[in-house]
């Protein structure tokens, strides 16, 4: 019986390492390209590289894996509040902001914050789009006016193929997304 | 005849220790090709394990400056290092314009450089640990002066 108990914890073990081995390495991508200049930028981010790194920089608005970002109370609209309040609000759209040069639209879509903003010229189109556990992880252990860096990039382990951010521009187009590729061929 | 070869044995067997050593770090390449007609062609390949003791000869004035600008980045250097050696090998950064390819990537244990302009055609590649270990020499030095 003993031995029986020995041999499930053993093979319980080499099970969970294998597993844990087997896991594959997530990155976060980000691919700037400008066409018209042939010019092009890729950084591929292994995101353990950036969960040991980013609470290692103590520089400037980034201390502690945590990052300072003016005053998220401005114009009184409190972020963590609004957070804590869109959590427990149905899905839909939240706020729309109509201007004569664009429109903004923030709503909550399957369980994300969604951003997009629209230059009425046509000229840019910016896509957000944040998985609400790293909306949550960014506002966890802060003050008002800190974003929590290091708990978002751990909550970005755990979400699945995505992108975050797309900016299509006139000359410049910028994507963001996360993948387990180590490289942006996707 | 048997002392020879007893000698023999012994010498073999030292070299091939000593080159373990050396090669236990692996090594630093660096390669420079000047793309004018009568550019320079340097390749260099040194084991990384000479750095750690060549920076022992450096006197410690010399490497005073770069030591005061490193040793702020140090937590982040050691934070990085350990994180990218365990990484899966691949590119982490690469610039394309017309007249420029700078790729930045993670292979075996090392960091590898490899820039392309109009001027030179470079390639480095730093094992990962000797560069560790030789940035906290270069640090120190500026501690102890």
């Amino acid at each position: 019986m003993k031995t029986s108990k020995v041999v499930l914890l053993v093979a319980m073990v080499v099970a969970g390492t294998a597993l844990w081995a087997a896991s594959p390495e997530r990155y976060l991508h980000i691919k700037v390209n400008n066409p018209k200049t042939q010019e092009l930028v890729r950084v591929n981010v292994p995101l353990s590289l950036a969960e040991q790194v980013v609470p290692a920089i103590n520089h400037g608005d980034l201390k502690n894996g945590k990052i300072h970002v003016g005053n998220f109370n401005a114009d009184d609209i409190n972020l963590r509040a609004l957070l804590q309040a869109v959590k427990s609000a149905p899905e839909g759209e939240f706020v729309s902001v109509q201007r004569p040069d664009e429109e903004v639209h923030v709503a909550k879509e399957r369980g994300q914050l969604v951003a997009h903003v629209r230059d009425k010229g046509g000229k840019e189109r910016v896509d957000v789009t944040i998985p609400w556990e790293v909306a949550q992880a960014l506002i966890s252990e802060t003050t008002d006016n800190q974003l929590n860096l290091s708990a978002a990039i751990k909550a970005l382990q755990n979400i699945g193929d995505m992108t975050l951010v797309t900016v299509a521009g006139e000359d410049e187009s910028v994507r963001i997304w996360i993948d387990s590729n180590n490289t942006d061929a996707k | 005849m048997i002392l020879l070869a007893k000698i023999g044995v012994g010498v073999l067997g030292t070299a091939m220790v000593a080159g373990a050593a050396l090669s236990s770090e692996g090594f630093i390449a660096v390669k420079v090709q000047e793309k004018q007609a009568d550019g320079t062609h340097l390749n260099l390949i040194v084991p990384a394990a000479l750095v750690p003791a060549t920076l022992h000869f450096v006197p410690k004035m010399k490497l005073q400056d770069a030591g005061r600008e490193i040793r702020p980045y140090l937590p982040i250097i050691d934070a990085a290092i350990p994180a990218l050696e365990d990484c899966p090998d691949g590119i982490l950064v690469e610039v394309k314009d017309p007249g420029e390819h700078v790729l930045i990537q993670k292979s075996g244990g090392s960091v590898v450089i490899d820039v392309n302009d109009h001027d030179d055609i470079v390639h480095v590649s730093v094992p990962l640990r000797a560069a560790q270990s030789s940035i906290h020499q270069i640090a120190e030095a500026n501690q102890t002066m």
